[in-house]
């Protein structure tokens, strides 16, 4: 082991295996006394080459494996194949599929946002709140499983339309189950915005400013809670949203504590939301017929997921598989903005930083072609690779 | 030779040694259950304490490279040797303290810092990273609780016109009201310095595992953890009935000794749930800011009424 200080600098490393996170990252602080002085990221450790798999697979067997890009926000990945890969075909879902889409979507942010609450909690010191709030999420957690028979990979969407019907029984469910986590959320919301402890945690923490947030292309609930009032849902509406609006959540102070209130604010709009949905379904089909070979062509899907825009690009040629698949995650977008925010900070506010802008790093995760200087760009075969692999464990 | 199978008994069994370390364990089921279930958990079984200390002595003790091996072994057994010492001035389970001479308060103040200096001479023993920012914040904190929560203890002393512990106990069995009115902040600054000591939440920033990982003791495993986490459920024990000797009016029987420091102890558990960590500079902040001054106040106010003979 290295001597701990050698130069004066010291440096203290996060990750990749961490308490502090449940993901392999690795993040690098340089530290004087308990103040950072700078921070580097390093992802990559969970690369599994899910867009090149999906050359591989035909357009209906990627729609599985794409939802397995994140374990809090599948239906959201699926989703936006899905429009995108109708968007290609030219078919529209029926509009009761849309609506459920819609629905599940809006339950996943719930299952997401409690989750955040409850690691960001965690990171704070404060584990009563990290347990509530998970116990809390079960709620959410049951109700998707009864609509769809899963908790975490609902697999609610098909091409075409969605795999799952709403019975009046589940919107019984759905109903009880809201009015619940309303009752809940409106506590969290006043622990959070009444406790001195948490308060000293977070307000004033980590501020990034409206013109930072623009700066540093920062999406999502991480955007709003700087002011930059950017949402795919409101934007640019899909799926349902044109029938049943978003009322976009806004703070303006930029800080941990505004990034709280966004997240806790946006999961009473859903309640709303969800209500409305479930009362106002419309009737009709759950799928359209959808060809197998998808037509030759080009389509963007964007979707609001939990954590912000969620970009497919899609390519057909005319197969039934696809020809390329483009996947930008929310939380690569804002990993600069923690970055940047960290500096001048102190060493305990660190891992509340990193979980501030909720991030996935398996969602973060892809390889990179390196271009040199000189113009000449590496790129490893497979055979390469394979070499490297025997010769590191040797 | 009589005398010294008492005296080899009192250190040995009870009060000090084997009960101490055995009602520890239990405090330490009692604090976990009880935060466990304040937070919606189900909490460990009851001999879970006891199991944790057999399985951590039964494993390797791994000494890391670059460490001075006698220091790393040492300091765990100086820590746990520290804890039990002050047991032996205290009433534990209500009976008279095994050895008592006048100034035996300072003396067991002392002993109790023991652990924290030992925990911090650890934690820049080892060249990792996470230990020596922990033994930073360690270290930090003791200077910041220590002076206030001598201050705390002192004002019953003062009061009692005694440094000896069994002495103010008597005073406090005495005037158990007049205590209860004349030092209740007294009687908070010891319980929240208790915490600070025992690095129990929201006091928890030297180990903060989100940031630090296990803080000063990242590096110890097996026996030497062991002893650490042994060192500091005794030292929860003999805090608890201090507090509740000086501030409760008295230990008098095992039944109040019980009723008295298991009454604190859910206050303890209390508070760790209902908080979030407070940064190491917020610690400091508070305790010198706000900690000391109401303390010196404390004794300030005492030392004018006793001058002009009201008390």
């Amino acid at each position: 082991m290295e001597p701990a200080a050698k130069s004066g600098k010291f440096s203290i490393p996060i990750g990749p295996q961490h308490p502090a996170l449940k993901e392999p990252g690795h993040f690098e602080f340089s530290l004087e006394g308990e103040i950072v002085t700078s921070a580097t990221a390093r992802l990559g450790y969970v690369h599994r080459g899910i867009e090149k798999a999906c050359e591989n697979r035909t357009w209906i067997q990627n729609l599985y494996l794409l939802e397995r890009i994140c374990g809090i926000c599948s239906h959201i990945h699926a989703l936006a194949y899905a429009l995108g890969v109708e968007k290609l075909a030219g078919v529209t879902a029926p509009p009761r599929a849309q609506a459920i889409r819609t629905l599940v979507a809006e339950m996943e942010r719930i299952h997401s946002h409690l989750l955040w609450l409850g690691v960001a909690a965690h990171e704070a010191g404060f584990d009563t709140l990290f347990m509530y709030s998970w116990r809390d999420r079960e709620t959410v957690m049951d109700l998707l499983e009864g609509l769809c028979g899963s908790r975490v990979h609902y697999s609610a969407n098909t091409l075409g339309g969605v795999k799952c019907d709403v019975s009046p029984r589940h919107s019984e469910a759905i109903h009880r189950g809201v009015d619940f986590l309303e009752g809940r959320t409106r506590y969290y919301m006043d622990v959070v915005t009444h406790d001195e402890t948490l308060l000293g945690r977070t307000r004033g923490v980590g501020t990034m400013s409206l013109d930072q947030a623009v700066a540093l292309g920062a999406i999502g609930t991480t955007a709003r809670a700087s002011g930059l009032a950017r949402d795919i849902r409101v934007e640019a509406p899909y799926a349902a949203y044109p029938d049943f609006p978003v009322r976009i959540s806004l703070e303006t102070t930029g800080d941990l504590l505004a990034r709280f209130l966004v997240r806790l604010n946006e999961l009473l709009e859903t309640y709303r939301l969800i209500r409305l949905i479930v009362d106002h379904l419309p009737e009709g089909e759950l799928q359209a017929r959808i060809p197998r070979r998808i037509p030759e062509g080009e389509a963007i899907s964007r979707v609001e997921a939990p954590r912000g825009e969620l970009f497919y690009f899609l390519r057909s040629s005319g197969s039934d598989k696809p020809d390329r698949i483009k996947v930008r995650t929310p939380s690569i977008c804002n990993w600069s903005s923690v970055l940047v925010t960290a500096i001048g900070h102190k060493l305990a506010d660190m891992p509340m930083l990193l979980a501030g802008i909720d991030p996935c790093f398996s969602c973060s995760d892809r390889s990179v072609r390196i271009h040199k200087k000189d113009g000449e760009v590496e790129q490893w075969s497979w055979e390469i690779l394979r070499q490297y692999g025997i010769d590191y464990y040797r | 030779m009589n005398e010294f199978v008492l005296a080899l008994a009192a250190l040995m069994i009870f009060p000090g040694g084997a009960f101490v370390l055995a009602s520890g364990l239990a405090f330490e089921w009692i604090d976990r259950k009880l935060v466990a279930r304040l937070q919606n958990r189900l909490g460990p079984r009851w001999f879970q304490p006891l199991a944790d200390l057999v399985k951590l002595l039964a494993k390797e003790e791994i000494v890391p490279d670059g460490v001075h091996a006698g220091l790393f072994k040492g300091l765990p057994v100086v820590a746990l040797a520290g804890a039990l010492t002050a047991g032996l001035y205290v009433p534990i389970a209500g009976v008279a303290p095994a050895f008592s001479f006048p100034g035996d308060l300072v003396v067991t103040i002392y002993c109790l810092s023991v652990l924290t200096l030992c925990t911090g001479l650890a934690g820049t023993n080892t060249l990792d990273r996470f230990s020596f920012v922990g033994a930073i914040r360690t270290l930090t904190q003791l200077f910041s609780y220590e002076a206030p929560f001598l201050l705390a203890l002192l004002s019953p002393a003062i009061l009692a016109g005694s440094w000896q512990i069994a002495e103010i106990q008597e005073y406090a069995q005495q005037h158990t009201l007049l205590i209860l009115l004349t030092l209740p902040v007294s009687f908070a600054i010891a319980i929240i310095g208790l915490m600070g000591k025992l690095e129990l939440p929201p006091f928890d920033a030297p180990e903060a595992e989100t940031e630090i990982v296990a803080g000063a003791l990242t590096e110890y495993s097996g026996r030497g953890y062991a002893l650490f986490r042994l060192g500091r459920d005794v030292e929860l024990v003999i805090g608890l009935t201090l507090i509740s000797a000086f501030f409760l009016g008295g230990l008098a029987n095992p039944i109040e000794f019980l009723l008295k420091t298991l009454g604190l102890l859910v206050v303890v558990a209390l508070l760790q749930a209902l908080f979030a960590r407070l940064r190491i500079d917020q610690t400091v902040g508070m305790w010198w800011r706000v900690g000391a001054a109401l303390g010196l106040l404390q004794i300030l106010l005492l030392v004018i009424l006793k001058g002009l003979g009201l008390l």
